[in-house]
């Protein structure tokens, strides 16, 4: 075996080592890139800035139906509680998720940073099963999970499951929510 | 990765392109599969040229016996490829043949090194290196099949609490530890050779300070007192890392195990810091390992040892003392004799190093592959790593979250403890060089944690991300 063969095997070898290296990055870029292009064609399809990032689970609106800026309901009449007959979405109006509408039927939502949640919210202030709405003889209630920053309605902390009533603030760490017609 | 399919926005359209989006969904997993397939037949085949030239380049012939152990190995490899493609056909495709090249760049070396100084059969370390990478691979191939669900692991997180307890006091345990070198980390197997228990604890541990972090974040990450723009932590919420430290102090008094408590240490801070995004864990982290170090370096003297074979590494004094810098020395030069593209694989004399198999294998590599072949090797690692931590990004759950992101740390902080030692960067401690060094027991852990990255990759959701962190 002659002295140049082995020095062109030598540098063979490193070029196949390197573009084995390159191969991968080769197959990652549609990861790095795509991600991005992706980023780029949803953003025009889905309007209102925070709604792309935060499309809940289940009974989720589409994010394109917030599309026209939360148009502010005919104002509610104080104390009304909130029951399955008048209530047909909860709206986020506070949090990194503002401007945020699901759509509520007859089933429980759960809220907490879960992936199993209904509605995920994660910031620092939000336990795993942070609270839940849940409906009592057709009323809407909210349970506090045990959660360690508590769940607070109309500013006040809760302790065991209570009665909503429409346009009263719910705040669940950083985020704020309350229930509309 | 898996979320290449078009976003979710598009299927308010109309429903024909739900069909097109279902169909997209059934044929991208198998486009994953066979960019994986095709990587790994290049893998095999960079494995299979640099044993041939090892043989061309020590002996001038080529001798197939060992290219057939290798194509076993590629055999059992491509298994895991199949077993993937039936019970993870989502999970990421570029870690198996990362993973297979450096496994094989080892083999390769290991068995230069065991032609220079004459071994052969079963007393060669590159013959027993096949044989873990086999045990190895199909332990990974057995995870892969078991653990369908990662999400029982969080079930069972103070059962592998105490499992990485057990196995780290195992070596301790008269009659079945053994001392070698003066780290008492292993544990022998009768006449199967012996075991380093650790690098199981490692996957263990991993297991649970993920588990334990997701249950526990909420109270460490949230109070204490704002001071200098950083929010510390309270005193009592102190007693995890501190345990965890003392853990490590253990380690280093009674089992003379620097690496391995650095490896555990560096684990639970950087857990910590991303379970809780809290900066200062960070900084508690560096300060207690810091003050545990130095306290380490005044008073044990193996400790001590290791730091002046570091500074002072060229003094003919440290080097021609018995335990001193000859071997740290060796390497180095071994490095500088390989320059930029080395002495090419066979040719150069990387068995003058003493441990050159295992923890000098760097150094080995760097001296017959040169700069731009440790380069490369590098890279593969930095790959690795940081598909391990895209992973543990794009997770659909903390405990995967945190999970894959520990796993992917200790690959990458054994790397730059070992690469920083043999450089002399940092004090060399006595850990393996994932996937490279010799050494059955890390073998096996590391495939390990390929097969975990891999299941874990596997479960997250196509599409885009459904939220985001505030």
């Amino acid at each position: 075996m002659s002295e140049l063969t082995l020095l062109i095997l030598r540098i063979g070898f490193l070029l196949l080592l390197w573009f084995f290296v390159f191969a991968i990055v080769y197959a990652l870029r549609s990861d790095l890139f795509g991600a991005s292009n992706r980023k780029n064609t949803a953003a025009p399809a889905a309007s209102p800035a925070p709604a792309p990032s935060a499309a809940p689970r289940a009974p989720a609106v589409p994010p394109r139906s917030a599309a026209p800026p939360p148009v502010l309901p005919t104002p509610a009449r104080k104390h009304e509680k909130a029951t399955i007959h008048n209530v047909s979405r909860l709206v986020i109006t506070a949090g990194p998720k503002e401007g945020l509408e699901v759509s509520l039927g007859r089933d429980p939502l759960t809220i907490g940073r879960s992936p199993d949640s209904g509605l995920v919210i994660r910031d620092d202030y939000t336990s795993t099963h942070h609270a839940k709405l849940l409906l009592w003889n057709e009323e809407w209630m909210i349970q506090d999970l045990d959660s360690t920053n508590g769940t607070f309605l109309g500013g006040k902390r809760i302790s065991s499951p209570t009665q909503i009533t429409l346009g009263t603030p719910i705040k669940v760490g950083a985020t704020s929510f309350e229930l509309r017609r | 990765m898996t979320n290449t399919t078009t976003p979710s926005s598009t299927d308010s359209f109309a429903p024909d392109t739900g069909v097109l989006r279902t169909m997209r969904k059934l044929h991208l997993p198998q486009k994953l599969r066979n960019r994986e397939l095709a990587l790994l037949l290049f893998a095999c085949v960079i494995n299979s040229v640099a044993i041939v030239l090892v043989q061309l380049g020590a002996t001038g012939a080529v001798d197939l016996d060992l290219v057939y152990l290798g194509a076993g190995l590629s055999a059992l490899v491509i298994g895991l490829h199949v077993c993937l493609r039936y019970v993870a056909p989502k999970a990421d495709p570029l870690l198996l043949p990362t993973a297979t090249v450096l496994n094989g760049l080892g083999i390769a070396m290991i068995y230069r090194i065991d032609l220079a100084k004459g071994l052969v059969g079963w007393s060669a370390a590159s013959t027993r290196q096949i044989t873990w990478s086999a045990v190895a691979i199909i332990a990974a191939i057995v995870v892969i099949l078991v653990i369908r669900n990662y999400r029982v692991l969080f079930r069972y997180t103070y059962v592998f609490g105490a499992l990485a307890f057990v196995l780290l006091l195992l070596p301790l345990v008269p009659g079945i530890g053994r001392e070698v070198s003066g780290a008492r980390v292993w544990i022998s197997l009768g006449g199967l050779g012996s075991f380093q228990p650790g690098e199981i604890a490692k996957i263990a541990l991993a297991v649970f300070f993920a588990g334990y972090l997701v249950r526990t974040r909420d109270s460490l990450s949230m109070v204490g007192k704002k001071f200098l723009g950083i929010r510390f932590p309270r005193l009592r919420d102190l007693g995890p890392i501190l345990v965890v430290w003392a853990l490590s102090m253990l380690i280093i008094v009674f089992q003379h195990d620097m690496g391995t408590a650095l490896l555990y240490f560096g684990l639970f801070t950087v857990m910590l810091y991303i379970a809780t995004g809290r900066l200062s864990w960070i900084l508690i982290g560096f300060a207690l390992f810091g003050g545990g170090a130095f306290f380490a370096a005044q008073t044990l003297t193996y400790v001590q040892g290791r730091f002046q074979n570091w500074l002072d590494a060229f003094s003919p004094q440290v080097y021609d003392a018995s335990g001193g810098s000859y071997q740290l020395v060796q390497g180095i030069f071994g490095l500088a004799q390989g320059g930029l593209i080395g002495t090419g694989l066979g040719q150069g004399r990387p068995q003058l190093t003493p441990l050159s198999q295992s923890d000098y294998i760097i150094a080995s590599l760097g001296e017959e592959l040169g700069l731009a072949g440790l380069f490369a090797i590098l890279g593969l690692y930095l790959l690795f790593v940081s598909r391990g931590i895209r992973i543990g990004f794009a997770g659909q759950d903390d405990f995967g979250k945190l999970f894959a992101i520990g796993l992917a740390f200790t690959v990458a902080l054994q790397v730059f403890i070992m690469v920083g030692g043999v450089t002399r960067v940092i004090p060399l401690t006595g850990l393996t060089t994932p996937f490279l060094a010799a050494g059955g027991s890390s073998l096996v852990a590391n495939w390990i944690i390929v097969a975990l990255l891999l299941r874990v990759s596997d479960s997250i959701k196509t599409g885009p991300a459904s939220e985001v962190s505030a």
